[in-house]
């Protein structure tokens, strides 16, 4: 998934190299002997200029670097390989209105994703996120190409993204039927991909954009973008509190919903769109990668322990959650890249489910 | 002795008379292609229709029409407005890696349209799930993991979910498959039951002739080979001479075990009544069949009496 948590909006990293060329010409000014960070070491980081350690303050926020620096600058000294967890650990709490927000969106995103994931796995639809990335890309580079080549100005890439993301989702719902729904993602992924590749020979100069226009960084969550993942996991939250019935029984059982007379076309439109939202949403904020990973994990881990869809999604939710938060914390205390970090910490729940669904089968057979 | 249960399940009662579908020419098939003649039956309340015939014949492709999960190539297919209709799929279709406890399946039959949005309509419905597991003889199987159950325990419980929701029309894909004899016999034994006690309309699509001859009221026969639809009345279609030849002998066998058990069970009515008595005062399921005394030994006799406790045992 190319673009992973490493991008950052232009605007916002000029800002932000602005800031720390400032910063380090006053910090060795006065003699402290702060060094830059090395390089993320993170192969899938397309350009080393852009590290992306949530342990690197000056990075997350430039909008309020300065007066956060002086945690930034703790954290640097030293030996750049080590860090005093305990010392960090009360560092990023204390300088919670620096890094709060980016972690609150890793756990928000998580949630929602891990909560959603429930009914991913359940429909064989792992790649559902991937496959939109894809499509998103493709409406991208088409309302680019629509721009420069034919002079058609009125469709704006975000718009193009959205018109590509949502056709995408009503072709799978109502086009195709649920056994050929895997293949067909298949079909939806390579489409946008090749599709990508092709028009983006054209348009040469412009395709740099949409990987920034895509792909966010879990690393430095702006407050509106965490305001829009709020907002957009609260209404797709009471949506699904308020019809999950309708939404278990068409997972569980479409034929059977259709019978008893569900709006089950609704019922599968609302819930792959709500999918599509969650995923466009979290991918712009977070990246693809931690994306991926919490529409799938938790959800997997939660539907090996719990005993029904319901606790599933609670648990699944909790999970994701967990995942989002700690894994950035995790990349704040070991200095690691972000989106790989969460993205690790929700591998960590399937054998953690494991672990407790084998402890669960010992105890029911113990007297 | 305890006095047998003769309270009414808190649902609708059709009149025994009451035609819930009717169907006329209808032909069924994919893509335009026809599978089967033209099909024209009429399926009224308390009758038990069975569609029977070879792998391939277009049994659950005329069942999915029925049920409007498919469209019809053309004819006519009318459900009476206030049907409600509920579904027992075959089991190897459902998905057995979402977990779901027993009465998570039971619950979630009970919504029907757009009632899902109705925080409060499983409340109003716990009685009609808790009539639907004691039919079903679910009950204990309650807290258990669905997909831990043997064939015929998950049958049940996918029966109580059809019933959850008080349908006045049961309809049922393969009910038997990959079960043993005796499992077979529960089900069959039990829908008869259902048929009675609730009085509602039963279809199944069955590849047993021997056990659907035994319980069925009606046949609908699919031959494709010879293309031919025949329906009716069990022992008219057994008389059939286009079926004779074929399946005449095995309807045929099933409707005199079935009429012999009737007569023995007539014979000896005292004491079976009795013994009912004392087995059915736990469980409201066989309550009602009093009726069934006024027929002789002719074939719409049910089998609650001989079999009522059968499914009490675990499997």
């Amino acid at each position: 998934m190319e673009g992973d948590d490493s991008q950052v909006s232009a605007d916002e990293f000029e800002a932000l190299a602005n800031a720390l060329e400032e910063d380090e010409a006053e910090t060795s000014g006065d003699g402290s002997g702060a060094e830059a960070p090395e390089p993320s070491p993170d192969a899938s980081a397309p350009d080393a200029t852009q590290p992306e350690h949530a342990g690197t303050p000056e990075l997350s926020h430039g909008h309020d670097l300065t007066h956060h620096h002086d945690h930034g600058a703790e954290l640097l000294s030293g030996d750049p390989g080590f860090v005093d967890p305990e010392m960090s650990l009360s560092t990023f709490f204390n300088s919670w209105d620096l890094f709060g927000d980016s972690a609150m969106a890793g756990a928000v995103a998580g949630g929602l994703l891990g909560f959603l994931g429930v009914y991913v796995v359940l429909r064989r639809m792992v790649f559902l996120s991937a496959a939109l990335s894809q499509t998103a890309s493709l409406g991208i580079v088409v309302a680019f190409f629509l721009q420069i080549s034919l002079g058609v100005g009125f469709i704006s890439p975000l718009l193009g993204a959205l018109i590509a993301t949502f056709t995408a989702i009503v072709a799978l719902t109502l086009g195709v039927s649920q056994d050929r729904r895997d293949s067909m993602l298949g079909f939806v992924f390579l489409l946008g991909a090749s599709g990508t590749i092709l028009l983006g020979t054209r348009i040469v100069q412009e395709i740099q954009d949409v990987q920034t226009l895509l792909f966010g960084t879990a690393v430095a969550v702006v407050p509106g973008d965490f305001k829009l993942l709020t907002g957009i996991a609260a209404v797709i939250g009471a949506l699904h509190l308020a019809g999950w019935r309708g939404f278990v029984a068409v997972v569980f059982d479409s034929e059977d919903a259709r019978v008893r007379g569900l709006p089950t076309r609704v019922i599968e439109l609302t819930l792959l769109m709500t999918i599509a939202l969650a995923v466009s949403v979290s991918t712009r904020v977070l990246g693809a990668m931690p994306t991926f990973a919490f529409s799938v994990l938790p959800g997997m881990a939660a539907l090996r322990i719990a005993r029904n869809i319901q606790r599933a999604l609670w648990l699944a939710t909790i999970l994701g959650a967990i995942a989002g938060f700690t894994g950035y914390l995790f990349a704040f205390l070991f200095e690691l890249p972000v989106g790989a970090s969460q993205a690790f910490v929700a591998l960590a729940c399937i054998p953690f489910a494991e672990v407790v669904h084998r402890i669960k089968i010992a105890l029911a057979k113990s007297p | 002795m305890s006095a047998i249960t003769t309270e009414v399940p808190p649902f609708e009662r059709a009149s025994s008379t009451e035609r819930v579908l009717e169907c006329e020419e209808l032909r069924v098939g994919y893509d335009g292609h026809a599978l089967l003649p033209g099909v024209a039956f009429s399926l009224h309340t308390s009758q038990l229709w069975a569609i029977v015939g070879d792998n391939g014949s277009g049994k659950t492709t005329l069942l999915k029409t029925l049920l409007g999960l498919q469209s019809p190539l053309s004819g006519e297919l009318r459900w009476q407005e206030r049907d409600r209709v509920g579904y027992v799929p075959q089991r190897a279709r459902l998905d057995l890696s979402a977990p779901a406890r027993v009465i998570d399946v039971v619950r979630g039959g009970v919504d029907r349209g757009w009632s899902f949005l109705n925080p409060f309509h499983i409340n109003k419905h716990r009685e009609a799930i808790a009539q639907a597991m004691r039919d079903t003889n679910t009950e204990q199987l309650a807290e258990q993991m669905f997909s831990h159950l043997s064939e015929g325990q998950k049958q049940r419980v996918l029966m109580a979910r059809a019933l959850a929701s008080e349908p006045s029309v049961l309809v049922l894909d393969e009910p038997t498959s990959a079960m043993d004899m005796q499992a077979e016999h529960d089900v069959f034994t039990l829908l008869d039951r259902l048929r009675h006690v609730r009085q509602i309309a039963i279809m199944l699509v069955s590849h047993h002739l021997p056990v659907v001859a035994e319980f069925a009221t009606h046949v609908l026969l699919l031959d494709r080979e010879c293309d031919m639809v025949l329906a009716g009345p069990i022992e008219k279609i057994a008389s059939e001479h286009r079926c004779r030849a074929r399946y005449g002998r095995i309807l045929q066998e099933g409707i005199e075990r079935r009429n012999a058990h009737l007569c023995s069970l007539d014979d000896g009515h005292d004491h079976i009544h009795g013994h009912d008595h004392d087995h059915d005062h736990d469980h409201d399921y066989d309550h009602g069949h009093d009726h069934t005394h006024s027929h002789d030994c002719g074939h719409d006799h049910h089998h609650a009496h001989s079999h009522s406790h059968s499914n009490e045992e675990e499997e």
